[in-house]
């Protein structure tokens, strides 16, 4: 018993420290946004918080644009996250098999990663350039016409994604290799003895135990993806006709540019209770045990 | 003995640091001001000035001040304010009135169209210190003067395209963002529009004119006297697609002038500017988008901070900004100065520009205002809305902006 109380007692105080940080940083700002979501704070208020009860929430629910800016902001975050998902896998199993330059590649498959969000995205503004940019270079050069992307409401947000994915499926490469290198290679090795094939090791030993690293990269790149933020900004503007405003750009105008601090903050709550749901959902429906099926 | 103590004294006051007053600007101003800021700091020997570089782009500006007006204790004296902002900064009481520390009137001197957006409510919260105004910029070698009216333009546009001597006829900035606003105002301008007045009537946008002017745009588009990538365009897009000579006009901001004369640039010396074109029988109009400073309520010095502003926004530093950077300058004396005329061929005509220069909405909410515009506008000219309902839109989100904040007319 006693001893018991004592492994609690160190636990607890390893990850006290932590936690309090968590509470002080996380919860702290969160409920204050909360409880200024039921003020009215801006230049109509001398920019001081007067309680309005549910004025804000009320406005939210009828905002046509916030629920529009919502639903673009899933689309993006749903649409990058499984390619970069899907991209980031493969170049991990790739990365984790043997071959001559293996580490140099592994290097420079980082190279995104590490390049500013402002840069690359200045840079897929080049790219993507109607008519001077390669890709309109290519198109150009097999058509006769170009295609203006950023220009274009229903392209616009496709660019977005495809400088998302380019930029982050590294990362997701990279967290996804670390979990292919914990697995024990004794399990290929006894698969390989009953006469498995490469199939069965992928499905039944690699993405089984694999399985808590991809929740884990998923929770991080959607909390990231729904965020998003400084790419759009750079690459369209939000433009155009606001059909790449995200949820967070749309938080930034009211706060910044309309001093609307009050609304603001129901915003950012009113998509993180979305986002809230959306992981609760995730991790019920992928927090199974691992299962290894021999 | 007490003589003998005061000389003791005096080294111990020299010793004493300069008082510091600190101006935020964007970067490249505060490149443009250096020299001036020099001078100043040459001259005084108690008083120095800091400029603090901004980041390039105007918003980012912004939103660098408004963060450290939020906190509190801002580290700055003076802000280098774009004209769309003072009516916010100064409802929000970030700014000194400067009635009060400075004699006269302060503006006598400037010319009629840098004049407004600085006095509000009876308060001065502003020194104008460049002017900035839309132009329409066209080829000289490609005709012998520049349209007139919108018909003409596009008329002219059409020839230009058909006889393959420009890929397109007009670029100008259509991207989702403010400098789209600004295009509209001078085209809403030339069909006899308004941008403003009762919250009821839509601030001007439910009207045939506003109509009118979306729908131009959005024909230009279609027509494809505009590339259709016009939607992404801000100033440096069309600059480009002007500079090499794929198009026949340009709406752009005086700066554009030097730009063109670059080495770089296939029309140099084949370029003019004029004022943008308007209906038979209405006034041509130039979105005034000029740069002021403001003193801040919170600097602990506004004396000096009144004398740093006299000092950046007075003659001497408007006509070291025309001369050797070409800014326009707000003082009505500098555009008849000779040697700005000698250095500066387009005084005369950035004058006549001014003098239809045409104001932005001055309200607290001017930025709602034009990110509604912006946004309806944006759908109108990629054709997601037809332009009429488009502006109809505009105007009932204007409405709805001005009722919640109790605002009746701006």
């Amino acid at each position: 018993m006693g001893e018991r109380r004592r492994s609690l007692l160190v636990g607890v105080a390893l990850i006290g420290p932590a936690l309090l940080v968590l509470l002080l940083v996380f919860l702290w700002l969160m409920a204050s946004y909360l409880w200024l979501s039921f003020h009215a704070q801006n230049l109509f208020t001398d920019l001081q918080p007067v309680p309005v009860g549910m004025l804000n929430w009320r406005r939210l629910v009828l905002d046509a644009r916030f629920w529009q800016d919502a639903a673009q902001t899933l689309r993006f975050a749903l649409v990058s996250v499984s390619m970069e998902l899907g991209l980031g896998l493969a170049m991990a199993l790739l990365l984790n098999q043997r071959w001559r330059g293996r580490g140099l590649v592994r290097s420079l498959t980082l190279l995104p990663w590490a390049l500013p969000t402002t840069v690359m995205a200045l840079g897929w503004r080049w790219i993507f350039n109607d008519p001077s940019g390669p890709i309109n270079g290519v198109i150009g050069g097999l058509t006769g016409s170009t295609v203006p992307f950023l220009a274009s409401p229903s392209l616009a947000w496709l660019a977005v994604v495809l400088a998302d994915v380019w930029k982050t499926t590294p990362f997701v490469a990279l967290l996804l290799l670390a979990g292919l290198q914990m697995i024990p290679a004794d399990l290929y090795e006894a698969l390989a003895l009953e006469g498995g094939n490469a199939r069965q090791a992928l499905l039944r030993i690699t993405l089984p135990l694999l399985r808590p690293y991809l929740l884990l990269v998923l929770l991080f790149r959607l909390a990231q993806a729904l965020g998003v933020f400084d790419l759009i900004v750079v690459l369209t503007g939000g433009g155009p006709a606001s059909s790449t405003e995200s949820v967070a750009g749309y938080a930034y105008l009211n706060a910044m540019r309309f001093l609307d601090f009050g609304y603001s903050a129901t915003v950012m709550i009113g998509m993180f209770a979305v986002l809230l749901l959306l992981g609760g959902v995730l991790l019920l429906v992928l927090r199974r045990p691992a299962r290894f099926q021999p | 003995m007490a003589g003998i103590l005061a000389l003791l004294a005096l080294p111990l006051a020299w010793a004493r640091p300069p008082l510091t007053i600190t101006v935020l600007m964007p970067a490249p101003f505060a490149e443009a001001t250096a020299e001036t800021v020099a001078a100043f700091n040459r001259d005084h020997r108690r008083l120095r000035i800091a400029v603090a570089r901004g980041p390039f782009e105007t918003e980012a500006v912004s939103d660098l001040a408004i963060s450290s007006l939020l906190l509190g204790d801002s580290p700055y004296d003076l802000l280098m304010m774009d004209v769309t902002w003072t009516a916010k900064y100064a409802a929000a009481g970030w700014l000194l009135p400067l009635d009060d520390w400075l004699d006269g009137d302060p503006l006598a001197g400037v010319v009629p169209g840098a004049r407004e957006g600085n006095r509000l409510d009876g308060q001065l919260w502003r020194l104008p210190m460049l002017a900035s105004m839309g132009l329409l910029y066209w080829r000289t070698d490609l005709m012998a003067a520049p349209p007139r009216t919108p018909a003409e333009l596009v008329d002219r546009s059409r020839e230009l395209q058909e006889q393959g001597l420009v890929r397109w006829g007009y670029v100008w900035q259509g991207r989702q963002y403010e400098g789209l606003s600004c295009v509209f105002l001078e085209v809403l301008r030339g069909f006899g529009g308004r941008w403003g007045g009762p919250a009821a009537s839509g601030i001007g946008l439910e009207s045939p004119q506003a109509a009118a002017a979306a729908s131009w745009l959005r024909q230009l588009v279609e027509t494809g006297v505009t590339p259709t990538s016009v939607a992404d365009f801000a100033e440096p897009e069309s600059l480009q697609a002007f500079a090499s000579g794929e198009a026949a006009f340009m709406r752009n901001w005086p700066y554009a002038w030097k730009e063109l004369q670059k080495p770089g640039s296939a029309v140099a010396g084949k370029v003019a500017i004029t004022t943008m074109v308007a209906e038979p029988g209405q006034s041509p109009a130039a979105t005034q988008g000029s740069w002021g400073l403001s003193v801040l309520r919170g600097s602990a010095h506004p004396a000096e901070a009144v004398a740093v502003l006299q000092a950046l926004t007075g003659e001497d530093s408007q006509r070291r900004l025309a001369r050797d950077w070409g800014y326009t300058p707000t003082l009505a004396s500098l555009f008849d100065d000779p040697e700005l005329r000698a250095a500066l061929p387009l005084l005369p005509a950035l004058r006549q520009a001014l003098e239809v220069a045409a104001l932005r909405p001055i309200t607290p909410v001017y930025a709602q205002l034009s990110d509604i515009l912006q946004r309806q506008l944006s759908d109108a000219i990629t054709g997601g809305l037809p332009p009429e309902a488009a502006m109809g839109r505009a105007g009932r989100s204007s409405r709805a902006v001005l009722d919640a904040s109790g605002v009746e007319e701006v």
